[in-house]
């Protein structure tokens, strides 16, 4: 195909019958998902009997010791499209508690954009900072509930590797979190089921960032609860310690829209559960147009340092001796 | 005047046999090995072995095959032979199959059961390897230096862990889980054990209360 033809090609695409809907989001291939969006993060807590296993996508849902590097990226074969961009994140997260139910959390990505025609970006997404306080957790109904807040400092990133527009704008979200086990409930096979799920409100620093109101649900099957806590099977090794999890997260603008549409991504995968470790792979599906085409695939290898480090850095800073 | 003769020679016998009895009891607990003392204590605590049951008072020896009993509303603390202090809380018992120490200290084979009820073991540290392992109906924990609680409860056991680590093991299906300090576990009878948890301050003040005894 004759390069000097694509964006004839882009053109047709918006002119279809969603164009109204489709203009910036449209255009990638699969969005720079945790580039652009607030914290992805990995979830190792527990209430009660019930332990809520790596999230690829979601935000986590409470506080905690840990640390961990996740990569995603579109699987290949993907076409790319001028003036369409395929991203490629590496991300890292750095969570600390600062007393049993209130914890920070850092995050920083680092990313490659691959663009049609043109060279590779690289270059540090914004710094990203949670605080988050767990208000409820009741282990006998094996549900928790937290608030918090996340923080995009803007200008902390190189503007080449931005959503155009984005590049200096910061972006504040308060959240709310919960997850939720069906173990203290009398329904046999089905007790090893869970759900967690956040709700966020994004804050665009200022114009043109839109505010984005940002649900996402996970629903998990733990094969671990169902041979700890309902029957004794004789399961492989590698079976026994699966949980199949697939993660479902929107994105939709609240007021004045900038452009930005409505996104959705649905993330089936696995997680694997070592002690003091967890390694999950998840695939990415775009639900919407504007959120992307094609698949992708997102890895997560989690250390939970309270675990593997209870006496020194997994420990609450502020904790009774 | 010969029945009278008769009486005495048979109250003789009687008292001479009683004597005899007791004695050849002093000697054989004296020749059972002592695992441990009785170091503090709140209400009347028991000590059973072979169908014999006595109170302990502080400073009374516990030997290899007694079963400890803690009535409710009752704590009892022993100090052991290598130094470990056992605390059980009321309601509690717990038997000593074997509690074995090495020359000078350096090697230990301690192993006990926890029928029912919370115990928190303060185990002291040894040179070369050693076992201390405590079970119960569903599973066993064991242990190196550490500091630690198990709870035997009808059908499941939990095991919460301050300093050190322990490793808890299902019995029935023989897998373990690693338990790190300020984290615990729970096993349920012919399953696996449940995945180690961190815990929370208030389920860690509730078994050190319990196990306090002043």
């Amino acid at each position: 195909m004759n390069k000097a033809k694509l964006p004839i090609e882009k053109h047709r695409i918006q002119r279809g019958p969603n164009c109204s809907k489709v203009r910036i989001g449209a255009v990638p291939l699969l969005i720079a998902w945790f580039a652009v969006f607030p914290a992805p993060a990995h979830a190792y807590i527990a209430a009660g009997d019930r332990v809520f296993p790596g999230t690829l996508i979601l935000p986590q849902i409470a506080p905690t010791d840990e640390t961990y590097i996740q990569g995603a990226t579109p699987f290949s074969g993907t076409p790319l499209v001028a003036p369409a961009f395929r991203g490629t994140d590496a991300i890292g997260i750095f969570g600390k508690t600062l007393t049993e139910g209130l914890g920070i959390r850092l995050r920083e990505v680092y990313s490659r954009v691959d663009r049609a025609g043109a060279s590779s970006r690289y270059g540090w997404q914004n710094l990203t900072a949670t605080a988050q306080y767990m208000a409820v957790l009741d282990g006998p109904h094996e549900f928790l509930f937290s608030v918090g807040v996340d923080r995009q400092f803007g200008g902390t990133g190189a503007g080449r590797v931005q959503r155009r527009g984005f590049s200096g704008l910061g972006a504040t979200t308060p959240s709310i979190y919960f997850g939720k086990g069906l173990g203290d409930l009398d329904i046999g096979y089905l007790r090893p089921l869970a759900i967690s799920g956040t709700f966020g409100y994004l804050i665009g620093d200022k114009s043109p960032r839109p505010d984005l109101l940002m649900p996402g649900f996970a629903i998990e099957y733990s094969i671990p609860y169902l041979v700890s806590k309902v029957r004794a099977l004789d399961l492989p090794d590698l079976i026994r310690a699966l949980t199949p999890i697939t993660e479902l997260f929107l994105m939709t603008p609240a007021g004045q829209a900038h452009g930005v549409t409505t996104t959705a991504l649905i993330a089936p995968g696995v997680s694997y559960a070592g002690e003091g470790w967890q390694f999950g792979i998840e695939a990415m599906i775009p639900m919407t147009r504007a959120t992307g085409r094609g698949l992708g695939v997102t890895a997560q290898f989690h250390l939970s340092l309270d675990y593997l480090f209870p006496n020194s850095i997994g420990r609450p800073l502020f904790s009774p001796p | 005047m010969r029945n009278c003769v008769m009486r005495r020679r048979t109250a003789v016998t009687v008292i001479a046999a009683v004597a005899l009895g007791f004695f050849s009891i002093r000697t054989a607990r004296t020749t059972t090995q002592q695992s441990g003392t009785v170091v503090a204590l709140s209400g009347q605590c028991f000590a059973e072995a072979g169908g014999w049951r006595r109170a302990l008072r502080i400073g009374d020896p516990i030997y290899v095959g007694d079963t400890v009993d803690v009535p409710t509303d009752a704590k009892l603390q022993l100090r052991m032979g290598d130094g470990s202090v056992i605390s059980l809380a009321s309601g509690s018992r717990m038997t000593i199959h074997t509690f074995e120490i090495g020359t000078r200290g350096q090697q230990r084979d301690a192993r006990l059961t926890l029928a029912t009820g919370l115990l928190r073991a303060v185990v002291s540290p040894v040179s070369q390897p050693s076992i201390f392992e405590v079970d119960c109906a569903a599973g066993k924990a064991a242990v190196g230096s550490t500091d630690w609680f198990m709870e035997a409860q009808p059908g499941s056991v939990r095991v919460g862990v301050l300093t050190g680590s322990v490793i808890l093991t299902s019995l029935a299906t023989g897998r373990s889980v690693t338990i790190p300090a300020r984290w615990g576990a729970r096993l349920e009878a012919g399953l696996d054990p449940v995945a180690a948890r961190l815990w929370s301050a208030e389920e860690f003040a509730d078994v050190i209360g319990r196990t306090d005894v002043r």
